[in-house]
């Protein structure tokens, strides 16, 4: 028998217990759209039995712990699948860069031009041709020069711009690598606390961990790592084998360095250890920065050495309507450096279109240049200039593509999983305001209980009478 | 699938925002009237469409040097015609200059002839756009100059220019000269079209030769020899009627080819990058409408919730 002041004892533990009910409700209400909080269930169970006359009988109630509802699995999930968006995300953001810096779009409406290197590759080889059936005009002349100068020009362009693409991606491995140190800080302090907290006043520390998965997901973005989670709560993280995090320290950190050509790698900063990242912005950016804008690039440096020194090699035997002969087209040797020789830029008449001096209506070097457009070049694949230009742009056009295709798979995958998981830990307000109700109901009940003792309790005090 | 609090707005926002990436896609589409304007739409597409657009241009850059040329032909025919007439009343005077004529008559049309030569060396020296276009490629230099004695009566004409003829494209790797030799002495090659020594043509020998003949009063020297060398230039001129003729109705049909190519490649180019209208106007509206249908929905379910039947 718990008797008349057990009863009301346990009329008061009761009336806490269905109090804390409403306090988890209330807690998991205010936190319906924090990012990364999963739901929280107060755990009730019976109190002690007390033994009795007729058997062991019951006291009441206990709330004994808060558990958090939260699914392992589906959370190491998003953390892998996050590394493989951020990469994604980077290259496509690296690919949409040298799109652009090509500027080469399709327009049939307008004008029907190419645009971008491609316009101006026609333009040199049909003023070429221009040249070739009047040989002595200056002014079909002038055009040839401002032609090549129009194109010398879009290359020295495109390749700044990809340059400047280049060095704008190792900027954002610099800050990504830097946000990474900022969290891995983050999470090394978060480490210390849940194992404090969870030592301490025993049960888990689910806010704590709220938000040291957050900044796991977050980290996923940026980087692939490994995490296991040690006995005492705590979260070890290594990348790429290098031990990052262990317990509360954190014993190494990232930075990165030039691996040569201005290209930045990413290593540890205490054992100097050069590190795959494997996944996440920063790895995306590296392969963007060395694989696609990479080759872009050499294509177009390709073409470029390509026109300079055929057309050089063809134009230079000529002869011009001076008779002086010898003479480039163009300088440079590549997409950054071509320019047209500022010698035959200045005259016209300079531009040595005859094989034989003295003969102004002589077309035979001009005619070969022009022929020159539909010539397969064996140091472009056996593919035209143009040709290969166009290869060039349909090869970018196709990395774009597949990277946009591959997106848009992950982010499906990526949002089923988050559905799911908000079916396992995100908060209902529908189901919080049943809950409110139901503990309501319960504390207004065990609030009953007691005024029920206390009248019991006054009739008992009143026997004496 | 237990559904929560986030589920519905975050359903819907994944939704809006696909719904809004297929709506701005058909819009742009229908507004270019193309379906592919970047590399990443159709790379394989977007390669063929540079390839016949840079031929196009090309195609295009033909159709001017075939203008060139035709401009070239038509100064040359002009030319090799008024040479033609010269020689036809040149031969006519020399029929006419018998042992019956008066040496004053044969001295009057002495100095016709005298004016004839005059006039061929002004045809043979005729310019287009500034240029020479008789000397071969030599155009920036007289192709004919003469030699006159004390009198001034021109003596004899030699040829500065070279046997060279400037050719250019007029469809891929096709190379055509609308331009005519003025002189070839070598006696291989292209025929000379006033001086020819395969032909044995030499208007301005043979016309000086007619002009002394008829001063001195040699009507027999005119009858046996000057008649038959007259000949031979009104055939050289005739030739070269012909092959100017052939040059062209070439230029003609090479005209109608590219044009023709042309047309083609506009037409494929067309059905590569142009958008089906019709069909993108569809999925456009297809669009819309479950844009509007996700916003009423979703409006509809989000402004509801147990809150509405509490007290």
């Amino acid at each position: 028998m718990l008797g008349l002041f057990g009863t009301l004892n346990m009329g008061t533990r009761s009336l806490a217990t269905q109090q804390l009910g409403t306090e988890v409700a209330g807690n998991n209400l205010a936190n319906v759209n924090t990012p990364g909080y999963a739901r929280q269930r107060v755990q009730i169970q019976t109190s002690i039995t007390v033994p009795s006359a007729l058997g062991p009988q019951g006291s009441g109630a206990d709330g004994v712990g808060i558990a958090q509802l939260r699914d392992v699995v589906l959370d190491r999930q998003i953390l892998s699948e996050a590394s493989i968006k951020g990469q994604l995300s980077a290259q496509q953001k690296g690919l949409q860069f040298a799109q652009a810096s090509l500027g080469q779009q399709i327009d049939t409406a307008g004008s029907g031009g190419q645009h971008g290197i491609a316009e101006e590759m026609s333009g040199l080889f049909t003023a070429f041709q221009s040249v070739s059936s009047s040989p002595t005009d200056l002014a079909e002349r002038q055009i040839l020069i401002l032609k090549a100068q129009n194109l010398a020009t879009q290359f020295n362009q495109v390749g700044a711009r990809l340059d400047n693409v280049a060095a704008g991606l190792n900027d954002s491995i610099n800050v990504d690598t830097k946000k990474a140190n900022l969290i891995l800080t983050d999470i090394a302090k978060l480490n210390g606390e849940i194992t404090k907290t969870e030592q301490g006043a025993g049960g888990r520390a689910n806010d704590l961990r709220d938000v040291r998965q957050t900044q796991m997901e977050s980290l996923a973005s940026l980087l692939k790592f490994t995490a296991s989670e040690a006995s005492n709560g705590s979260v070890q993280i290594s990348v790429d084998g290098q031990t990052l995090i262990s317990g509360a320290v954190l014993s190494d950190t990232l930075e990165t360095f030039d691996s040569g050509g201005g290209k930045l790698l990413l290593r540890t900063t205490t054992s100097q250890t050069p590190l795959d990242a494997a996944g996440g912005t920063i790895r995306g950016s590296i392969d963007s920065r060395d694989t696609d804008l990479a080759s872009v690039r050499g294509n177009l440096d390709q073409i470029a050495s390509t026109l300079i020194s055929r057309v050089n090699a063809i134009h230079s035997a000529g002869f011009s309507l001076t008779g002086s002969t010898g003479e480039n087209l163009f300088t440079g040797t590549d997409a950054t450096s071509i320019k047209v020789n500022a010698t035959v830029a200045g005259d016209p008449r300079l531009i040595q279109a005859s094989d034989t001096a003295g003969a102004a209506g002589n077309n035979k070097v001009v005619l070969q240049l022009a022929q020159l457009a539909s010539e397969s070049q064996a140091g472009l694949k056996d593919q035209t200039l143009s040709g290969s230009y166009n290869q060039a742009v349909a090869a970018m056009g196709q990395d774009l593509s597949s990277i946009n295709t591959q997106i848009g798979n992950q982010d499906i995958v990526q949002s089923m999983l988050v559905r799911q998981r908000d079916a396992v830990m995100g908060v209902s307000v529908d189901e919080e305001m049943t809950d409110l109700i139901k503990y309501q109901r319960a504390f207004q009940a065990s609030a009953k209980l007691i005024s029920t003792i206390d009248q019991m309790l006054d009739i008992v005090m009143n026997l004496k009478r | 699938m237990r559904v929560t609090f986030n589920t519905f707005p975050n359903g819907l926002i994944d939704q809006l925002s696909r719904l809004n990436t297929q709506q701005n896609g058909f819009q742009a589409e229908t507004a270019t009237g193309q379906r592919i304007t970047n590399a990443e739409d159709d790379p394989a597409s977007v390669r063929r469409v540079l390839d016949m657009q840079g031929e196009t241009k090309t195609l295009d850059q033909y159709q001017r040097n075939i203008s060139r040329h035709q401009e070239l032909a038509s100064a040359s025919f002009t030319a090799i015609k008024q040479s033609k007439s010269l020689v036809d009343r040149a031969a006519e005077i020399a029929t006419l200059a018998d042992g019956t004529k008066s040496p004053e008559t044969l001295k009057t049309l002495g100095i016709e002839v005298d004016s004839l030569l005059a006039q061929a060396v002004q045809l043979s020296n005729t310019k287009n756009r500034g240029d020479y276009i008789f000397g071969g490629t030599v155009p920036d230099k007289e192709p004919f100059t003469v030699t006159r004695d004390a009198s001034g009566s021109i003596t004899g004409v030699s040829y500065g220019g070279n046997t060279e003829l400037p050719s250019s494209e007029i469809s891929e790797k096709v190379l055509l000269s609308s331009q005519t030799i003025g002189a070839n002495s070598t006696g291989s090659g292209g025929r000379g079209l006033f001086v020819d020594s395969a032909s044995g043509a030499d208007i301005f020998q043979h016309l000086i030769s007619l002009r002394d003949n008829l001063n001195s009063g040699n009507a027999a020297a005119i009858n046996k020899t000057d008649l038959a060398n007259l000949q031979k230039d009104e055939n050289s001129f005739l030739f070269h009627i012909g092959t100017n003729g052939v040059v062209q109705s070439r230029l003609e049909a090479t005209t109608a080819i590219v044009k023709q190519r042309s047309d083609s490649l506009t037409k494929l180019v067309s059905k590569e990058a142009d958008a089906d209208l019709a069909d993108t106007l569809v999925k456009l509206n297809q669009t819309q409408t479950a844009y509007k249908a996700a916003l009423q929905s979703g409006g509809k379910i989000l402004s509801q919730s147990l809150l509405d039947y509490l007290r």
